[in-house]
């Protein structure tokens, strides 16, 4: 029963400084110095999803990923006004909100609709393109999808979180709707005949088109709701002066028609150059920046891991009640939660806290902070499976019990718990791959870069599976070579 | 003599069980005491709670003018290094050389230094017959030859007395003779022992006193011959019976 209250009282305790913490951030919100912050900090960072070619899409240029598109160049163009330089944060549409909310980027440009759920939380600027919704089918279907009621009980597509979704909830209640965070993800179920059309706005359904001889895109005449349909940029709530600037920079582009004369030419342009050469082997310093990512998260959380590993289960095993439930509770918490939550809980909510806190750090204090509880648990397992005639022996002759954790138990449980402790690693490489979601620029990040570069979907993966199973296999190889030689040893 | 061991009134019960009920009894300077008895009398809790390996549950164990069973962990540190002891299941660090086992505590506890510990290691090596074995691992020794260097290392911390827990019950018959001959030559020279053992020969041909234990009580003390040949109690005869 005590140990219930305990458990009890910890729990509490980090709610009250959860909570704490939030009305600290509320209350920073509530003058707006919103156009000051961005001139102190020099740069202006927009948070967008680049798969979404011709809004925003990613090409490869001198073997650099650079992202292009109709946002991207009013993203300049506000930054221009704004006499900041611009910071481009590429993420999955549905952590865009959450990232804007906590901070961690200064705008969204993201070809996102004000819709009027958004505007609760974050504030709109001035809508600056209105697209009209399309659909993206496979050509072979052409002649059985022409409008909106040939798709009575067929499987259509959506972005999770775009207006999109919401279209075919409302004006599609008869199909059967698959949300993906990644467009790319969409394009891949449409070939593989997952779903049999997607929604989205038209430039985007066009350009898939006409690099994609198998696809083809229709209006099939959706009903325009007004207000909330085409594209406007959004800040953070209680930001008028930075929306003022927003709506300057609307209106100027509007009225030289920017949009139409330049940005969408410049864009198919990009898009037509990047088709040309989409041959996987081209894009292996993508891949190559993946593998190096993949592999300093996983050796930094493998690092960190083992030594906060080591304190956790020298807690655990501890006779102090306190440290050995403080231990207890880290532990099971963070085993019986999913490392996803895990990776966008630090990135987000402890983000929230250090602004400046990037994306990479965030990445691996998340996966050191899961493998500790996990690591923990096997030195645990290592340190009890020596036998109590060890301590005693060495007890029996004055050593203290610190000396003789030191030097009889842990080096005899390290030798035990190699093999354990090599699976760790290896797991890691292939888990470390949802910090993909945070934005971190790992081996899945990479790859998804590559998918929407080249409008490919299954070879990009099927190269990222090949290469993690290199790593592992590998890996485990190289860790039985040194087992067995520490045997031998 | 001087009194090596005092232990005055020592209880010790694990839950309901009471497996040592009030024991007072004096180890004396040199002496060499065997403690025989049936299985499960309690000798092994009795000789585990002499240097407190076992915390006894009341009572006293007074070494060095200090009561063991109530000083800090500390002071209970610096008073083991003088008392060593030799498990049945040798307990030698398998990570280790065999020379690397006896110069362990002599150097991270004492703070000896490395060749004034290794130099040591090999003399005491030398003296239990193993010095040709100082660089193998316990893996790779037979059974009589781990508890000769468990001997060896425990006389590394120089012990005032040394404690034996059944230290021939784990070997094989042919092997028990090569233990032994350590323990009498150790005995020879003056070492204080207590030893709990079923080796009857050993105790009476060794053992300067003889406690035989049963019910958790020391029944009767004596001379060996005294023991042996003229117990006094029924239970003692009924054991000595059985195992004689």
């Amino acid at each position: 029963m005590s140990k219930l209250k305990r458990l009890f009282l910890v729990c509490t305790l980090m709610f009250a400084v959860f909570f704490s913490i939030e009305q600290v951030s509320v209350k920073a919100d509530s003058t707006d110095n919103s156009v000051e912050q961005i001139k102190k900090s020099g740069k202006l960072v927009v948070g967008t999803s680049a798969d979404y070619p011709p809004y925003e899409f990613t090409v490869k240029e001198n073997g650099q990923t650079k992202y292009v598109g109709i946002d991207i160049e009013i993203a300049k163009q506000l930054a221009k006004n704004l006499g900041v330089k611009l910071e481009i944060k590429n993420m999955s549409f549905d952590s865009l909100l959450v990232a804007l909310e906590s901070h961690k980027v200064d705008a969204i440009i993201s070809a996102m609709s004000p819709t009027d759920e958004r505007k609760k939380s974050v504030d709109f600027s001035n809508i600056y393109y209105t697209g009209k919704q399309y659909m993206l089918i496979n050509k072979k279907d052409a002649s059985k999808y022409k409008t909106l009621s040939d798709f009575k009980n067929a499987t259509v597509g959506a972005q999770k979180g775009s207006i999109q979704y919401e279209l075919v909830q409302e004006q599609l209640s008869s199909s059967t709707l698959k949300g993906l965070s990644k467009l790319s993800d969409l394009v891949i179920a449409l070939q593989s005949g997952k779903v049999n059309g997607i929604v989205m706005e038209e430039p985007t359904a066009k350009a898939y088109a006409a690099n994609n001889s198998q696809l083809v895109a229709i209006d099939p005449g959706f009903t325009e709701s007004s207000g909330e349909n085409g594209s406007a940029i959004a800040f953070a709530k209680n930001s008028p002066a930075l929306v003022a600037v927003a709506n300057k920079t609307i209106a100027q582009i509007k009225k030289q028609d920017l949009i139409n004369k330049k940005y969408i030419p410049q864009a198919a342009k990009y898009m037509s150059t990047s088709t040309k050469n989409n041959t996987m082997w081209s894009y292996w310093t993508y891949f190559a920046k993946g593998i190096e990512y993949t592999l300093i998260i996983t050796i930094a959380g493998v690092f960190f891991g083992f030594i906060l590993g080591t304190f956790l289960s020298l807690m655990r095993l501890s006779e102090s009640k306190l440290l050995h439930s403080v231990a207890v509770c880290y532990i099971e918490f963070v085993r019986g939660t999913p490392l996803m939550v895990q990776v966008m809980f630090v990135y987000f909510g402890i983000g929230a806290v250090i602004q400046s806190l990037p994306a990479l750090t965030a990445g691996i204090i998340a996966v050191s902070l899961n493998s500790a509880a996990y690591i923990a648990e096997v030195i645990r397992s290592g340190i009890e499976s020596i036998p109590v005639g060890q301590t005693e022996a060495a007890r029996s002759l004055g050593m203290s019990k610190q000396e003789t954790y030191r030097y009889v138990v842990i080096p005899q449980a390290l030798k035990n718990i190699w093999p354990a402790l090599g699976n760790e690693f290896v797991t890691l490489i292939k888990e470390s791959s949802i910090v993909s979601i945070i934005g971190v620029s790992d081996l899945m990040y990479q790859t998804q870069l590559v998918q929407s570069a080249t409008y490919k979907g299954v070879l990009p993966l099927f190269i990222a599976m090949l290469i993690y199973f290199v790593m592992t296999f590998g890996l485990s190889k190289l860790l039985n070579l040194f087992e067995r030689k520490l045997n031998h040893g | 003599m001087d009194n090596m061991l005092e232990i005055k009134n020592l209880k010790k019960t694990f839950g309901k069980n009471e497996v040592l009920k009030d024991i007072t009894e004096n180890v004396e300077k040199g002496q060499v005491i065997c403690v025989i008895g049936p299985s499960g009398s309690g000798k092994s809790t009795f000789l585990r709670c002499l240097n407190v390996l076992e915390q006894p549950t009341s009572g006293k164990i007074i070494f060095d003018g200090q009561d063991l069973a109530h000083i800090s962990e500390k002071e209970l540190n610096v008073l083991r290094e003088k008392m060593g002891m030799v498990f049945q299941g040798f307990n030698l660090f398998p990570n280790m050389s065999v020379l690397e086992n006896i110069k362990l505590a002599p150097m991270k506890v004492k703070k000896v230094s490395a060749e004034e510990a290794e130099k040591r290691g090999k003399e005491l090596l030398d003296r239990v017959g193993l010095l040709d074995k100082a660089d193998q691992y316990p893996d790779s020794l037979s059974g009589g030859q781990k508890q000769r260097v468990a001997i060896a290392r425990a006389l590394a911390m120089d012990p005032e007395v040394i404690l034996f827990d059944e230290p021939t019950s784990a070997l094989d018959p042919e092997m028990v003779g090569e233990v032994l001959k350590v323990m009498q030559d150790l005995a020879d020279s003056g070492m204080t022992m207590v030893v709990v053992t079923h080796e009857m020969g050993f105790a009476r041909e060794v053992a300067d006193e003889v406690w035989f234990m049963a019910d958790g009580y020391i029944q009767e003390i004596g001379k060996p011959e005294e023991i042996f040949e003229h117990p006094k109690s029924e239970r003692a005869k009924d054991f000595l019976a059985k195992v004689l």
